[in-house]
């Protein structure tokens, strides 16, 4: 028998090479190779079935949890560690997770606006784990309507929350310095906190030893429009497109925040905390008073030595009588809408975020349970837990919902504020020329956000 | 023994020579293009799928305002590179990324030349300082990095340390203007790379050159510039175009100031590299279309660069053989 050998010419070969590379990629990228299973397997009858994966972080819902639910859903959970970078490529490779980790404060109007998120309000209106008297308002930060954070449909949960600007204190620094400890009671005014923190900065020679105070929070530019609305005023405008940090008010914020960098008393852009964040230093000694919210006090129950010390304080608050008491988290879970077995993936968000899992959180005190019937469940074995309980009940009622901006993320404007801080910090530049920096920085990026949309 | 060895040596041979005309059905040429193709498939096809898809997808990416999340994306031509050469912030850390480039990647080099020298002696126990120095090259960059955040950090860090032990006030180690010390520093700490690249150069040179030139009175220094900088010449060039490669995509400051791929925002100024610009672009602003199209920008300045070392390099440069179609 004679065959023709054609061979394999180079334009041939290389042809042959592109379609099966592109082909991989096809098959990789392509719903169809999704590890999504039907919603309803045949013959079960219930639409929870199947396979769900969950991008959240391994300690908050890794092997283990997947496993469980597992177990208690009869469906298979997949876990994946969360990545914005990972969770970008597979949103949009049309394969998205079932379920992703978020922070509604920050998370929920940029992904609402982005028309990548689902609205829950179905699945809400038929959970049996989930009454809607039991939802505490802290969850109306996954609500987004379209203009306004705090209304309209829920797009997320929270898995638990903190009032983000209450107070931990060791008292032994404090006691140390001769400082009275903060009430419990009624809230510090900022220009004191800062007096306080002052006071209880140690140094040995012209290095810090124990900051004096921490009021970093979870990013400048929350802590900032937090600080100007106790001032009176408003940082984002109304339609959430623009910022000002030019008016009285938002001056106020920001002279603050620069006489507490200028002062060297706790971390700054200038002088970070090595230890990346305040958990660390504070259980060593060196922290006397960090604006970090409730959650931190699930690290000292396994830690006797910073349990006998530690005190949890209101938040503080300028002398304009305004009292808030914000949330900048309120991490939880969001289900993507291009998600494949969305039944499945509420089956598991419902089963985390109210079943068995929350009432374990709620006794590790880690966070306040999203629940109100939960809440009954956080620890009060030790005196700092009791203490500490007792003011995260009554500071509740300040917590009210500010609208974050659609138009870029929270990171973006930090990174802008970051980069511009130190300036003024070093006094190159004022606290009028700051604002004025910020503002011509950032409002271009907000239109340009918001031109991206139309 | 020997003769049955020699009987099968020669029933091979003879199966082999009737082998032959079997083979010569295949054109020779056809036979060695298949089994060139077959051993270059595997790296064509992570090639055509690791670099060339994304390659395009990225300049696809460019053309439009994507912002990686919202099914919204709308095409904008070349605005894009348009708008790259009307950003500041793009342009200084282009400029500071090439500054970075022209100061490391000279100092990497001249670095690795002077411990390959040193560790080329004849001396004892050359393999473990070989090793010893070449260590730090293998520690991965962000271990590297969080000890260097370690070492410099204002109050508890040992270079200040060392600094009050001293009686002098600390220094504000990782923020503007430092910042880009302790980063040269941190490049420079991985020039044990370099040294066993100019290590393997130096012990090709032919040692009977040195010698005739020893003999001929030259001194150590004129051995040393007129025979082994100009045989060691091809390995510089490589560490040249390889270095600037490396340094014009950079991503150490990030790693140097925050340890996380979210801190951009905190990277000083003067740190503050096109690659970052690129990352915050990419994942904080979330501008997927202008960040691509600084990466196709990138990619133009990388492969100019790269054109002019090479061109200013063909008089520097001396091959012990000449390159294939050298002499034609």
């Amino acid at each position: 028998m004679t065959t023709t050998n054609a061979g394999l010419s180079r334009r041939r070969f290389l042809a042959l090479g592109s379609a099966a590379a592109g082909g991989a990629l096809a098959v990789g990228c392509s719903p169809a190779s999704s590890t999504n299973t039907p919603a309803a397997a045949p013959g079960t009858g219930s639409a929870a079935k199947g396979t769900v994966t969950v991008m959240s972080q391994s300690g908050e819902f890794g092997p283990k949890e997947a496993k469980a639910a597992g177990q208690a859903l009869g469906l298979t959970v997949k876990t994946v560690e969360y990545d914005l970078t990972k969770l970008t490529a597979m949103l949009a490779s049309g394969n998205p997770p079932d379920v992703v980790r978020g922070m509604g404060a920050t998370d929920t109007p940029y992904l609402v606006a982005r028309q990548v998120a689902e609205n829950l309000d179905p699945y809400f209106a038929k959970s049996t784990l989930i009454k809607a008297d039991d939802i505490d308002p802290v969850n109306d930060l996954w609500r987004y309507d379209g203009e306004k954070q705090g209304s309209g449909p829920r797009y997320g949960f929270a898995k638990d929350y903190s009032q983000d600007c209450t107070i931990w204190f060791n008292s032994a620094l404090y006691d140390a310095a001769k400082v009275t400890h903060p009430s419990a009671t009624t809230p510090l005014l900022l220009d004191e906190l800062l007096d306080e923190g002052k006071r209880l900065v140690k140094r040995q020679g012209a290095k810090v030893s124990v900051y004096g105070l921490n009021p970093n929070g979870l990013g400048l530019f929350t802590q900032l429009s937090w600080l100007t609305d106790l001032a009176g005023g408003k940082l984002t405008s109304d339609d959430l497109a623009s910022v000002d940090f030019s008016s009285s008010e938002a001056q106020r914020a920001l002279t603050w925040y620069l006489d507490y960098a200028k002062a060297g008393i706790g971390p700054t852009v200038l002088n970070p905390d090595p230890n990346g964040w305040d958990g660390p230093t504070f259980q060593a000694g060196r922290m006397a008073t960090t604006l970090s919210g409730y959650w931190l006090g699930g690290l000292f129950a396994g830690d006797p030595k910073s349990a006998k010390v530690a005190g949890f304080a209101p938040a503080p608050q300028f002398d304009t009588g305004r009292r808030i008491s914000p949330c900048f988290g309120a991490t939880g879970l969001w289900m993507p809408k291009a998600s494949k077995n969305k039944d499945a993936a509420w089956a598991v968000m419902e089963w985390f975020l109210a079943g068995d899992p929350a009432k374990a959180r709620a006794t590790g005190g880690w966070g306040i349970p999203p629940l109100k019937s939960l809440q009954k469940l956080m620890p009060q074995k030790l005196p700092y837990q009791k203490q500490a309980y007792e003011v995260q009940m009554a500071e509740q009622q300040h917590f009210s919902v500010t609208s974050s901006t659609p138009y870029v993320r929270q990171d973006a404007i930090n990174a802008i504020i970051t980069r511009e801080l130190p300036k003024a910090i070093k006094g190159t530049m004022t606290a009028g020329q700051f604002a004025d920096t910020l503002n011509s920085q950032i409002n271009p990026q907000l239109a340009d956000g918001k031109k991206r949309l139309r | 023994m020997s003769s049955a060895l020699t009987e099968v040596r020669r029933s091979t041979v003879a199966e082999t020579a009737v082998e032959r005309p079997d083979r010569k059905k295949k054109p020779p040429t056809l036979r060695k293009a298949r089994t060139f193709y077959l051993f270059v498939a595997p790296w064509v096809l992570g090639f055509i799928g690791l670099t060339v898809f994304p390659l395009g997808y990225a300049f696809w990416l460019s053309l439009t305002d994507s912002d990686g999340l919202s099914p919204r994306t709308h095409f904008v031509g070349f605005q894009n590179y348009v708008d790259i050469f009307h950003d500041p912030l793009t342009l200084s850390s282009l400029a500071k990324t090439g500054m970075f480039a022209l100061v490391t990647v000279p100092l990497s080099i001249l670095a690795g030349l002077l411990l390959a020298v040193m560790v080329n002696q004849p001396v004892r126990a050359r393999g473990l300082y070989r090793a010893l120095i070449y260590l730090p090259a293998v520690v991965p960059p962000v271990g590297a990095a969080l000890t260097f955040r370690l070492i410099f950090d204002r109050d508890a860090g040992a270079a200040n340390g060392i600094l009050s032990t001293l009686g002098a006030n600390p220094i504000t180690w990782l923020v503007d203007p430092n910042a880009r010390y302790v980063l040269y520093a941190l490049v420079l700490w991985g020039c044990g790379g370099s040294m066993i690249i100019s290590l393997a150069g130096l012990q090709d040179i032919p040692r009977e050159l040195l010698e005739a030139a020893q003999v001929d009175g030259a001194s150590y220094w004129q051995s040393f510039t007129r025979i082994t900088i100009p045989l060691l010449s091809p390995v510089i060039l490589f560490q040249v175009i390889t270095g600037m490669i490396g340094s014009l995509q950079s991503f150490a400051p990030l790693l140097l100031s925050s340890g996380s791929l979210s801190g951009a925002g905190a990277v000083p100024q003067g740190n503050y590299l096109y690659m970052i610009h690129v990352f915050a672009q990419y994942f904080s602003a979330s501008r997927f279309g202008y960040a691509s199209a600084m990466l196709w920008l990138l990619f133009a300045v990388i492969l100019l660069v790269t054109l002019l070392i090479i061109k200013v390099s063909a008089r520097t440069v001396f091959y012990t053989v000449e390159p294939e179609g050298a002499s034609k």
